[in-house]
């Protein structure tokens, strides 16, 4: 108990703390006397120490809890269990809404502890802000009752007084007798991409804090210039980051989630999508005012907007108004985490337009018009495409959200990804083309000659490389016409373009040097991402596709269109089934008793068409959870996949019948043969065509057994399949046994025996209990490493972008 | 500039418009019969009193099974896939699909479980009487 009434001290202690020092950066900031100023800072500086070092202490509590399995607490009883990896406690962490934002409150109090350390300029006002967040996120975690109002969750609640009317409450030997176990972790986090991801995207999520400080900071203190300088580093950070960590969740979507690839367009994917969209259209705005003074109200919006996005997101995705729209269900605490989240976003909306109203005069204006020649207007067109759709996409994933305020019942209609994609590829073709072109202009002005002197290598070689690929890389990707294939064609020419034209500005105008070569590296691997992505998608290949399913009658497309193909595929124990080009068998399973994880043992084989005598052959290895509820087992999915440089094949299990949840109830039924009968059974006959006997007297190689009786027989089923089969039945020392022989196709067992009159007769059982069988749903995504490839190189190009300029004197430390 | 600016509104309304021609609404059983063959999601439960019919031996893609709203109407569904995990446990389901005939043939299911609703306090309260509920029959003679 005393470990609880520690968190709940720390958790007080970090509200208290950050409150102390907001309140003394805010005067600090505000006070233009140096003799005044200086104290202020120095208490904020104290009071902000003191609440980062609280948060540590906060994490480690709960980290406590969580470990030694304290499940009083009503947060290890809901996110742990005992069996729980340790690897996998810290997801634990990540489950609760508490936890992460704690999570969040840990990073920025990082952050905020290497501003102290590094900023010399802004220090005040950024702090300012850096301590307002921090004050907010403390909040959450309060739980603490304003009238009737509760504010925050507390993590260190007790479940006794979570739940007083539990009965279980009264009786004082609860613990021990009742909260034995927690609910554990949700089955879909325990993954080791749930361990790394929420971190990096919640550094991510909170790094995107600083450039708005930045940005409100330079405001604030009427530098209208100066901040851009500073801004710049600490938002190539975070866009690196960020970009890193939404790729980090796709990557685990890909191999935990069973939609069938990295990306949804879920609302969570969305919602993180849009501030890093809207950051990187402020880094571009930012270095055409660095190099050219315009375009700086586009870059205050582009940075305060961005942050605001992650609030928005996290209003979206924490309070339950996406409602039944996502995959990921969220519920919130209800109506108080609504309008506390409202209320911070109102909060951190309000400091920049106030700001912004007070000093928009101060703002120098060109009114000149660009030159199309210039470097500065193609950025700025990617900008505002950038900007373009940003705005459909999070508009598109507020719909619920819409609904939920004007009373409204809209919904996106029947292809969500399609609604989306229709768009990006539109987005990304153009994108690509910017990205391939803009750096060969200058800024200011460019005589067309240079460019074209420049950009004709490039050009070229993009051009007859993407036909190359359009003539021989078979992407027919139709579902949507020949609109939507032609664009595909044309975006991937852009995507080739951007890395070729990138690749080679490295080599050509900038010779090399490491020093300017960030934004060129990053744009290659966002070319990499574009192709990537493109290629994966349109080529993605369903190698489960099943043609024999029995259609329903009087059942057609709406549209009377033809139905999509059918996806699953059963697959009978041992039993080798065709799959588009491969032949696939599934060959067995293991049970993982602790977990109550299934893994599955399928063999793919495909005979090569020149040569057929070789046979390429793996085996995937998909797995599974076994979820015990009171309908029998369920199944949760996880994908297994083999990979190769330039395709993956990607298999999850759909369907599983669990032998232990079959009784075998049926019994043999006798008929005595002769050789040359016939016996039928329900879906066939069984002809006997031989039957020998033996015995050890007469035949001496019989030295394991007295007698034997041996029989070959061949089933014919109704469809005309047949099968060899040859039971037999041994008699020493007077005891009889029988071998057995199935035909699992057919639900058969067959077995020969001696009846006591000397005749022989065959004993069959029609049994589902001999049946194993799997259904999976198997795809081809073609070359998706170029998409995780182009992830790190264009993250990697972030950093070093924002390694030379630390370095470089552009950044006054 | 300004150019650029109004080229920005136009392309906005423009993708916003070609969206809202795709837009659909949330209804119930009895408002999608009548709209017959529009695609529609809908929000209902599983009707547990009626079977729920999926044989992978078969058919691995084809899932039937009775739907039921909160104002008690009840359809036919079809789903050409494989049964979804934890489908019998679900307390809420949204169908994406269409009416055809009597029959509504679903093309996408989404899953409401209680097991995903860890946050909520009252089903945590009920997860705890159940729990209470148990060593108290045991404790009977």
């Amino acid at each position: 108990m005393l470990i609880g009434q520690i968190g709940n001290f720390i958790t007080i202690l970090t509200f208290c703390s950050s409150l102390l020092a907001a309140f003394a950066f805010y005067r600090s900031a505000s006070s233009n006397d140096i003799l005044e100023e200086r104290p202020w800072a120095k208490l904020g500086r104290v009071s902000f120490i003191i609440s980062a070092v609280a948060v540590v202490a906060l994490f480690v509590t709960l980290y406590i809890l969580i470990y030694n399995h304290y499940f009083e607490y009503k947060y290890a009883h809901q996110h742990s269990k005992r069996s729980l990896d340790v690897q996998y406690l810290l997801s634990c962490f990540w489950e609760g809404q508490e936890g992460s934002f704690m999570l969040w409150s840990f990073w920025n109090a990082m952050l905020g502890l290497m501003l102290l350390r590094v900023e010399k300029k802004f220090t005040s006002p950024v702090m300012f802000t850096m301590s307002l967040v921090q004050l907010f996120l403390a909040s959450f975690l309060l739980g603490i009752y304003l009238f009737d109002l509760r504010i925050g969750t507390n993590p260190f609640v007790l479940m006794r007084n979570e739940f007083p009317d539990a009965p279980i409450f009264q009786d004082p030997n609860y613990l021990a007798k009742y909260l034995t176990d927690g609910n554990g972790l949700n089955i879909l986090l325990q993954n080791y991409w749930m361990v790394i991801h929420p971190p990096i995207l919640f550094l991510g999520f909170a790094s995107s804090v600083v450039p708005y400080a930045f940005a409100v900071a330079g405001f604030w203190k009427k530098d209208l210039v100066g901040w851009v300088r500073s801004c710049m580093p600490w938002s190539l950070f975070s866009a690196g980051i960020l970009g890193l960590g939404i790729m980090m969740g796709a990557a685990w979507a890909y191999e935990s989630l069973t939609f069938g690839g990295y990306w949804a367009w879920d609302p969570v994917e969305n919602a993180s999508m849009v501030p890093w969209l809207i950051l990187v259209a402020g880094i571009h705005t930012m270095l055409i005012f660095q190099h050219t003074g315009r375009s700086l109200k586009a870059s205050y919006f582009f940075i305060v907007t961005s942050f605001i996005l992650v609030l928005y997101s996290t209003f979206l995705t924490r309070t339950g108004v996406l409602g039944d729209t996502s995959v990921h269900s969220f519920t919130g605490e209800g109506s108080t985490l609504y309008w506390h989240l409202i209320a911070m976003i109102l909060t951190f909306i309000a400091i920049p337009v106030i700001l912004y109203i007070k000093h928009q005069r101060q703002i120098i204006v060109n009114h000149q018009e660009e030159s199309m020649n210039s470097r500065e207007f193609w950025m700025f067109v990617g900008s505002l495409l950038l900007l373009i759709s940003a705005v459909y996409i999070i508009v598109l994933t507020s719909l619920p959200f819409f609904n939920k305020l004007f009373g409204t019942k809209w919904a996106i209609g029947e292809d969500v990804e399609y609604v989306y994609n229709r768009i990006m590829v539109m987005v990304a073709m153009i994108l690509g083309m910017l990205t391939a072109i803009t750096q060969y202009f200058k800024y200011k002005d460019t005589t067309r000659k240079y460019i074209w002197s420049k950009l004709a290598i490039p050009t070229a070689i993009s051009i007859v490389l993407s036909i190359l690929i359009s003539v021989f890389g078979e992407v027919s990707y139709d579902k949507f016409g020949t609109g939507f294939l032609l664009a595909i064609h044309l975006a991937i020419w852009t995507a080739v373009y951007t890395i070729i034209s990138n690749a080679m500005y490295l080599i050509t105008v900038l010779k090399g040097k490491m020093k300017a070569a960030g934004s060129s590296i990053a744009h290659v691997g966002f070319g990499m991402m574009l192709f990537g992505i493109l290629i994966s998608s349109s080529k993605k290949e369903l190698i489960s596709e099943n043609n024999t399913g029995i259609g329903v009658p009087g059942l057609k497309d709406a549209k009377g269109r033809e139905e999509n193909p059918l996806e699953n595929v059963t697959l009978i124990y041992n039993v080798p089934t065709p799959m588009g080009k491969y032949t696939v068998t599934y060959l067995g399973d293991s049970t993982e008793l602790k977990n109550n994880k299934v893994y599955f043992k399928i063999n793919f084989a495909k005979a090569d068409s020149s040569d057929p005598s070789s046979v390429e052959e793996f085996e995937v290895n998909p797995n599974a959870f076994l979820v015990k509820s009171p309908e029998g087992n369920q199944l949760s999915s996880n994908p297994g996949s083999k990979h190769y440089i330039s395709n993956d094949v990607f298999v999850y299990i759909t369907s599983w019948l669990n032998p232990d949840n079959i009784k075998d109830t049926a019994s043999f039924h006798n008929t005595p043969i002769t050789a040359g009968d016939t016996v039928y059974y329900s879906n066939g006959f069984v002809l006997v065509n031989k039957i020998l006997t033996a015995n050890k007297y007469d035949n001496t190689d019989l030295p394991l057994v007295d007698s034997a009786w041996l029989s070959e027989l061949t089933v014919v089923s109704k469809e005309g399949r047949t099968a060899q089969v040859s039971p037999a039945y041994f008699v020493k020392d007077g005891q009889g046994s029988f071998k057995t022989d199935t035909v699992i196709q057919q639900n058969l067992v067959l077995g020969i025996q001696r009846a006591k009159s000397g005749r022989v007769e065959l004993a069959l059982k029609e049994s589902s209990a001999v049946m194993r069988y799997i259904t999976l749903k198997a795809y081809r995504f073609p070359w998706i490493n170029l998409l995780w490839l182009g992830t790190i190189i264009m993250v990697a190009g972030f950093m070093i972008s924002l390694y030379f300029r630390l370095k470089s004197k552009l950044y006054v430390v | 500039m300004h150019i650029l600016g109004l080229v920005l509104i136009a392309v906005v309304i423009a993708s916003l418009l070609t969206f809202m021609s795709d837009l659909t609404t949330y209804d119930s059983i009895e408002s999608a019969r009548t709209k017959e063959g529009k695609f529609v999601h809908m929000i209902a439960k599983i009707d547990t009193t009626k079977p729920v019919i999926y044989d992978p031996i078969k058919d691995p893609n084809l899932l039937t099974f009775t739907a039921i709203d909160s104002l008690g109407f009840t359809t036919k569904v079809v789903y050409k896939n494989a049964k979804p995990t934890d489908f019998e446990k679900s307390t809420r389901v949204v169908l994406k699909g269409a009416m055809v005939g009597e029959v509504f043939e679903c093309k996408e299911i989404l899953l409401k479980c209680p097991s995903k609703y860890k946050d909520d306090p009252n089903v945590q309260k009920n997860q705890l009487k159940v729990v209470s509920e148990i060593p108290k029959l045991n404790a009977q003679p």
